[in-house]
């Protein structure tokens, strides 16, 4: 494992700059998420420190060595695709071990190192299958088998479970992380969903239109978002966010305030509003409310809270909990 | 009532195709087999004695066995051609596909000439003369590839989209070198297109007979298809050995049919979407 | 340890797999294609050219036999191009609708096509024999007097358009059986409950959907029928006389008389021919298309 540095990263595509700029300290070990929109540049930035695309400008560091004009098969990573990339006319087992042919390894070392890595992804038993007869899970194991033969410095992985069923994402998420505590390797994430990146990252990277919003562990992004851009994108349901009238009034340009941070009364409280549409999810209930000088509320209550459409209530930030940008 | 319309008009269908397209093929079938003066009635009563491997022997002994000698050419010529062909049109088309270039619109007309214009004969001669190639065999296998080059690269290329560009960067990132790309990755998944153009590509090239009229003349170097033109006036009285000879002719791109019938469908349907 | 590479690196695709077959390609098709242009306009004998400005054009556009090979091409391409669409399409029809034996009659009307031409020729050449021949033979017992298919000069090349579209008419049907498959049966199934006849089905329906079909069948069989050789070389060696000459046994007798530059001429005008006719019918083609 090892440590990797982006300084001053830019990429642009004609006369469309994509990443502006980007500076990023990742430590040895690290399991680093990029987060953000479609067409943030995450990928891209994926891209760019794999030796895909090449930067514009800026240098790119991999274990203190300057690979910012290196091949891909020398920088020292590995990277999971999307859609995983399994050769389709190859066996598991000359998947996995097909760099190592390229490199003109002798059969027998192959043959070993194979053996072990699809030991500890339980592949022994596909190795003679190819990608075509394999589930989903299986596939992305075999991937991730790939990669790890190749004992890199830095894992890439490019939204790995976007193309799987809810279900199996849990668990892919799960076995990932298990991987990083047990291979205890730099690894690089990509996805756009945040509940994989507030669940899997020792630090997020939130990018937007290919500039860094917010660099940070999960809860300090969640408890300290640096933009409402940062608000808005972590913690679901979405964070309350006003402008124009309202924020002036509180002293800001933007005020946000996340629906588990509102308290429902009957009585008295700041706003008053009526809920419009209610969602019972079971441990939690989401309530949409028409505040007349805000607009629209989201609060998080109780899953048995005593509450109902139509009625009208009033609700109170709780202490603290509030942003101003 | 109804369900038996298709039987009918099947039976009617069948009967009027068999006479069309099939009794051609009957015909020359039987004068095939039969003895020269039962063969110059040309009729289809049935021979006498069933001469099939008595003509078939005496049409390949005859003029010292140039029959032999054709098959052996053009079969050189198909075997080589098309294995030229498949392994430079697959480098192109997937480069074509593959790489923003400036050289792909040029390609792309270029190839596009290949596919409408006839080519220029005599320019040509005259070009493989200052060559020293006219005559040859292999300035015939290299005329083969030119002229096909087309509607091969163009059936490549259009099957490499298909082939996800993810593969190509798994493979450099697991250490490719460009070559080793090509090969080791894309060629096999090629699979099923280059068998394919090469049952297509055969099939043609074993029935040319205008190119090597032009490029190949003279006795050494006859192919199957000018052999049966020059049996026509050889063997004005001997209608058997004529149609044996057709007979020999028509068998190879029987068997290839046979196995490969799926395969010729789809690359014809292919390149006629392409044209 | 840094490295200072130039900044723009190696695309994984390399440009010179073009090389080999660039080399191949050009030198032997390119270079003589264009080259044939000045050539068209010299007397040559392939060691020495002698500009001879436009004579040779204007000598395919005077002299009446040259001038009948012109105008047979066009007669011949427009023949077999119209016979192979209408037989095409209609073999089509039959032979996606629900008869018996459907994969077997196509595998009958396919097989000419794959079968060499020069034997189709000199097979239909004995067929076509004005006496013995099988065909004129059955006529007569059915009492119709056989005409000489091959040896009356105002027939020969109609005879050999005729197995040309034997031939050929198979690629034509399977093309269209691809084309018939992309409609959607939802829009019979329409018609049906409106009320549509099967004729008017084929009108309203069929034949505008498979336009796409109908524009690469008609293409391909016009520049087939403006090239074809093989099939006329075979049977009647462009005769009796010229009757039958086309375009490209005209390059050929040229050629075979050492009558370069005029031969080279017959190249230039093919081309000229085949981009004239189909460069403004793709055009027609692609305008129409958008606009549905």
């Amino acid at each position: 494992m090892a440590e990797l540095t982006l300084k001053q990263v830019r990429k642009s595509f004609g006369a469309l700059e994509v990443i502006k700029g980007i500076d990023l300290e990742v430590a040895s070990g690290e399991f680093v998420v990029f987060v953000g929109p479609s067409g943030c540049g995450k990928s891209t930035l994926l891209r760019i420190i794999a030796g895909l695309e090449e930067s514009t400008a800026g240098t790119l560091t991999i274990g203190g060595k300057d690979v910012t004009y290196a091949e891909p098969s020398e920088r020292g990573i590995a990277m999971v695709f999307q859609s995983y990339a399994l050769y389709p006319h190859m066996t598991v087992a000359e998947n996995i071990g097909f760099g190592l042919s390229l490199a003109r390894r002798p059969k027998a070392e192959i043959a070993a190192k194979v053996a072990a890595t699809a030991e500890t992804l339980q592949l022994t038993q596909l190795l003679e299958r190819k990608p075509k007869a394999l589930s989903g899970g299986q596939r992305q194991r075999v991937a991730i088998g790939r990669a790890i033969i190749r004992d890199p410095k830095v894992f890439l992985f490019d939204e790995p479970l976007s193309n799987l069923d809810a279900s199996l994402r849990a668990q892919m998420r799960l076995e990932i992380a298990d991987l990083h505590a047990r291979l205890k390797s730099t690894m690089i994430y990509v996805t756009h969903d945040q509940v994989e990146a507030m669940t899997m990252a020792d630090k997020i990277v939130v990018l937007n239109g290919g500039a860094v919003e917010q660099i940070g562990s999960p809860m300090e992004l969640y408890r300290t978002p640096a933009t409402p851009f940062v608000a808005g994108f972590i913690g679901s349901p979405k964070m309350n966010l006003y402008g124009g009238e309202t924020a002036r009034r509180m002293n800001c340009t933007t005020y946000g305030i996340r629906p588990e941070h509102i308290r429902l009364s009957e009585g008295a409280g700041q706003w008053q509003g009526r809920i419009r549409h209610l969602e019972r999810l079971g441990a939690d209930a989401i309530l949409y409310l028409d505040v007349p000088e805000l607009g629209e509320m989201v609060v998080r209550a109780e899953g048995e809270t005593p509450f109902a459409p139509g009625m009208t209530v009033w609700a109170n930030p709780v202490e603290g909990a509030e942003h101003r940008f | 009532m109804r369900s038996v319309r298709p039987y009918v008009t099947g039976a009617i269908a069948l009967a009027v195709a068999a006479v069309i397209f099939v009794m051609p093929f009957v015909f020359v079938a039987l004068q095939a087999v039969k003895s020269k003066s039962e063969a110059s009635r040309l009729d289809f009563e049935l021979p006498e004695h069933w001469l099939f491997w008595d003509n078939l022997i005496a049409v390949f002994k005859a003029r010292d066995y140039q029959l032999a000698l054709a098959y052996f050419n053009s079969t050189l010529i198909t075997v080589a051609s098309v294995t030229i062909l498949i392994l430079l049109s697959a480098m192109v088309g997937y480069v074509m596909q593959r790489r923003k270039t400036v050289w792909n619109r040029v390609a792309s007309i270029a190839l596009f000439m290949g596919l409408m214009m006839p080519p220029a004969v005599v320019p040509t001669i005259g070009l493989l003369q200052e060559i020293g190639l006219f005559k040859t065999m292999t300035g015939m296998i290299l005329i083969q590839v030119a002229y096909n080059l087309s509607f091969s690269t163009l059936l490549y290329r259009s099957f490499i989209s298909t082939i996800p560009r993810d593969l190509d960067e798994a493979a450099l990132i697991d250490g490719a070198k460009p070559r080793q790309i090509f090969f080791r990755v894309i060629l096999p998944l090629l699979k099923p297109v280059t068998v394919t153009n090469i049952v297509v590509q055969s099939i043609a090239i074993f029935n040319d007979f205008t190119n090597p009229l032009y490029y190949l003349p003279g006795k050494e170097n006859v192919t199957v298809q000018l052999t049966l033109y020059n049996f026509q006036s050889m063997y004005t009285s001997q209608y058997n050995l004529l149609f044996m000879n057709i007979l020999l002719v028509t068998i190879p791109p029987l068997i290839v049919f046979i196995f490969f019938n799926r395969q010729i469908v789809a690359g014809m349907t292919a390149g006629a979407v392409k044209g | 340890m840094t490295e200072t590479r130039p900044r723009s690196r190696k695309s994984p695709y390399p440009l010179w797999f073009f090389i080999p077959a660039a080399i191949i390609y050009g030198v032997l098709f390119l270079v003589p294609t264009v080259s044939s242009l000045w050539f068209s306009l010299t007397r040559w004998d392939l060691s020495t050219a002698e500009f001879i400005g436009l004579e040779n054009f204007q000598q395919f556009f005077s002299e009446p036999f040259l001038v009948k090979g012109l105008v047979n091409t066009l007669i011949y391409a427009v023949t077999t191009s119209g016979l192979k669409t209408v037989c095409g399409l209609l073999l089509a029809v039959l032979l996606t609708s629900n008869i018996f034996a459907r994969g077997f009659l196509r595998t009958l009307v396919f097989f000419p096509v794959l079968v060499s031409t020069i034997g189709i020729g000199i097979t239909f050449t004995v067929m076509m024999h004005p006496t013995k021949g099988i065909i004129n033979v059955t006529l007569e017992t059915l009492g119709i007097p056989g005409p000489g298919w091959l040896t009356n000069p105002a027939l020969a090349l109609f005879s050999v358009a005729l197995v040309d579209v034997w031939k050929g008419v198979g690629l034509a049907t399977l093309i269209f059986i691809a084309g018939l498959a992309a409609i959607s049966p939802d829009y019979y199934e329409a018609a049906r409950i409106d009320g549509a006849t099967r004729l008017q089905q084929f009108f309203r329906i069929t034949l505008p959907l498979v336009r796409p079909a109908t524009v690469i069948v008609v293409t391909l069989s016009l520049i087939g029928g403006l090239r074809s050789f093989d099939l006329i070389w075979a049977m009647t060696r462009g005769g009796p006389g010229f009757s039958s000459d086309v375009i490209a046994s005209v390059i050929y007798k040229q050629y075979q008389a050492g009558f370069y530059g005029l031969s080279t001429a017959g190249n230039v005008i093919l081309f000229a021919l085949i981009a004239i006719i189909i460069l403004p019918f793709t055009l027609w083609f692609n305008r129409r298309e958008v606009e549905e």
